[in-house]
């Protein structure tokens, strides 16, 4: 049992650090606004919901949206950060902080909740599991696989690699890095978009969800190592499954404390994460 | 010249305002200090610091305890308890991320802050003896001698008295061989690497001296408010000075008062009637000066020439 516990909370971790990772390795920008994104698409889940859809039609609008959104703000604002990666916080964090009060504004300080699309439990060998954890593990996985094969394995995957290892060379290839930093921001987007829709029935929906996440993301970002596909994951796989894990073991706010100092420390000793190297 | 003029705007402010106001204006004078913390790190020597909040509440606790368990209030032992534990935590944090055989990147030292600040916060809402979720509450006053210092005028003009002294030290500081190597190391590192001084170091100096002054700070703004609570230690008083130094201009000194006054005045003057609102308007208007003006408010008054070590040459950054 806890063992599904943990496998659930570490899919949820993973599929909110991939649009992370993804942006961090592919373009170098750490994207502050990312949590505000999860929380966008947990919003839009939440507005199909209350307009008398089904919630899973919300589920997969909600990727779409908040995909166009990243797309529109990439377009507009974030390409003029590439330069300097510190600036890119501060201004993307700008702009989570802007599309957190707006959303902020729209539910009140209230804490909504979503049903799950998919209620009930399976049971299996005498267990029961939550058939939507065991949902969101499965799709996890997909989008994982998924992502892993655009990148590795189609054309528009190749480019996206070139851009990222030599932009010049990319250029003078005929690539169009712009197009494709604003294609790989609002597939991260997207993908966060994704995540938000996903738990929002497991997490409640409140302004501030995102910020939690955006931590912890980021931190795992950095144990797995920048550049890599695998690294991200790997290190939010790591994370997630410590941060579930521990409070098992010992009192919840120590655990949470002790994940990230832990995570802060072997960062220092091994700057370059679990992952080294670059490419998928 | 704006400096002057800013300090007789200070120095005659409590005559004309009503005492809330009064109490209102003390609180920003002690966010200014604040900001001139983080401004010393981050507009001075490039170290972007997160979690210059970590500093601030920990002395805040620290005097608190002081007062409350061992019923220490007399400003000649409380401030420099604030001021040493401010330095003290500055000195482990920025020691272990700055110092070592790997140079820590910006990102690095960025999100080692900002995680060492959501760690004490949420350290603080979970320690029973810390008062957990409420903080410490109804802290006695600070005394001289026997008087009780309870906010208002003369809060106001102790408040301002040390923000003078604290931004003459910072400007003498900044303007000596040690705040132009500082200068040095936001232009290009390296190149101050090569000429001999030791980065980390320098950088680990900086990051403690700001840490002490974020220390008085928080001491201050504790007996002020007469309570501290977890939000003091946390994300969102980090980023808040983050945006008021921006705003107002990183790397001059005066940039990061301005900034400091303008946000608040601005934000107490709208939060009667556009609550909701105020922090959406706050975050366009960041972005706006973060895209066109990199060198934030005091850009529209000070040529780039104040900036010390810029030489009138465009920021890079």
């Amino acid at each position: 049992m806890a063992v599904f516990e943990i496998a659930s909370f570490g899919a949820i971790v993973v599929l909110v650090v991939l649009g992370l990772g993804i942006i961090a390795s592919m373009m170098g920008i750490f994207n502050f606004a990312q949590g505000e994104f999860v929380l966008l698409g947990a919003y839009v889940t939440y507005i199909a919901y209350t307009a008398g859809l089904p919630v899973w039609v919300g589920m997969i609008a909600a990727p779409f949206v908040v995909g166009a959104l990243g797309f529109v703000l990439e377009r507009l604002i974030v390409r003029r950060f590439y330069a300097a990666p510190i600036v890119a916080m501060l201004g993307t964090y700008a702009l989570g902080l802007i599309i957190r009060e707006i959303v902020r504004g729209l539910i009140g300080g209230l804490y909504l909740s979503v049903p799950e699309p998919v209620g009930g439990s399976v049971t299996i060998g005498g267990m029961h599991f939550s058939t939507w954890r065991l949902v969101i593990i499965v799709i996890t996985a997909l989008v994982m696989a998924g992502s892993y094969l655009l990148l590795a394995r189609t054309a528009f995957g190749l480019r996206i690699r070139a851009s990222l290892e030599n932009p010049a060379l990319a250029r003078a290839s005929g690539i169009s890095t712009n197009a494709i930093y604003g294609a790989t921001f609002a597939f991260g987007a997207a993908l966060a978009g994704l995540a938000g829709a996903l738990i929002v029935p497991v997490f409640t929906l409140f302004a501030d969800l995102g910020i939690r996440f955006l931590i912890q993301g980021f931190v795992a970002v950095m144990v797995g190592g920048i550049g890599s596909f695998a690294g991200p994951v790997a290190g939010a796989g790591l994370i997630g499954t410590l941060s579930a894990a521990l409070p098992w073991v010992i009192s919840p706010v120590i655990a949470d404390v002790a994940v990230f100092v832990l995570a802060i420390i072997f960062i220092k000793f091994r700057p370059q994460g679990l992952v080294a190297g670059k490419g998928v | 010249m704006i400096e002057i003029a800013v300090l007789v705007i200070g120095l005659l402010l409590p005559l004309v305002l009503q005492d809330y106001l009064t109490v209102y204006a003390t609180r920003v004078l002690i966010l200014c200090l604040f900001a001139l913390s983080f401004d010393l790190v981050w507009g001075y020597a490039g170290i972007m610091s997160f979690g210059q909040a970590v500093f601030f509440g920990s002395a805040g606790y620290g005097v608190a305890l002081l007062a409350r368990d061992l019923g220490i209030t007399s400003i000649l032992l409380v401030l420099p308890a604030g001021i040493l534990i401010g330095f003290a935590f500055a000195l482990l944090l920025g020691g272990f991320l700055l110092l070592g055989r790997h140079p820590a990147s910006v990102i690095f030292v960025a999100l080692g802050t900002l995680t060492g600040s959501y760690a004490c916060d949420r350290l603080a809402r979970g320690w029973y003896y810390l008062g957990g979720q409420n903080g410490i509450p109804s802290i006695p006053p600070m005394t001289i001698g026997s008087y009780e210092l309870t906010e208002g005028p003369a809060y106001y003009y102790m408040a301002i008295g040390f923000l003078i002294v604290v931004y003459l030290l910072c400007r003498f500081l900044m303007r000596s061989q040690f705040g132009l190597a500082l200068a040095g190391l936001r232009e290009n590192e390296q190149r101050i690497a090569f000429f001999g001084y030791k980065v980390q170091h320098l950088k680990a100096i900086i990051f403690s001296l700001s840490g002490a002054i974020a220390g008085l700070a928080g001491s201050l703004y504790a007996f002020h408010e007469g309570f501290v609570w977890p939000n003091m230690l946390g994300v969102v008083i980090s980023t808040q000075v983050v945006l008021y130094v921006l705003f107002g201009g990183s790397g001059t000194l005066i940039g990061a008062v301005i900034g400091t006054v303008v946000i608040e005045a601005v934000s107490f003057w709208l939060s009667n009637s556009y609550q909701d609102i105020w922090p959406i308007i706050l975050g366009v208007l960041l972005l706006l000066v973060i895209l066109f003006r990199p060198a934030g408010l005091v850009s529209l008054l000070l040529s780039e020439r104040e900036r010390v070590g810029s030489f009138g040459r465009p920021g890079k950054r």
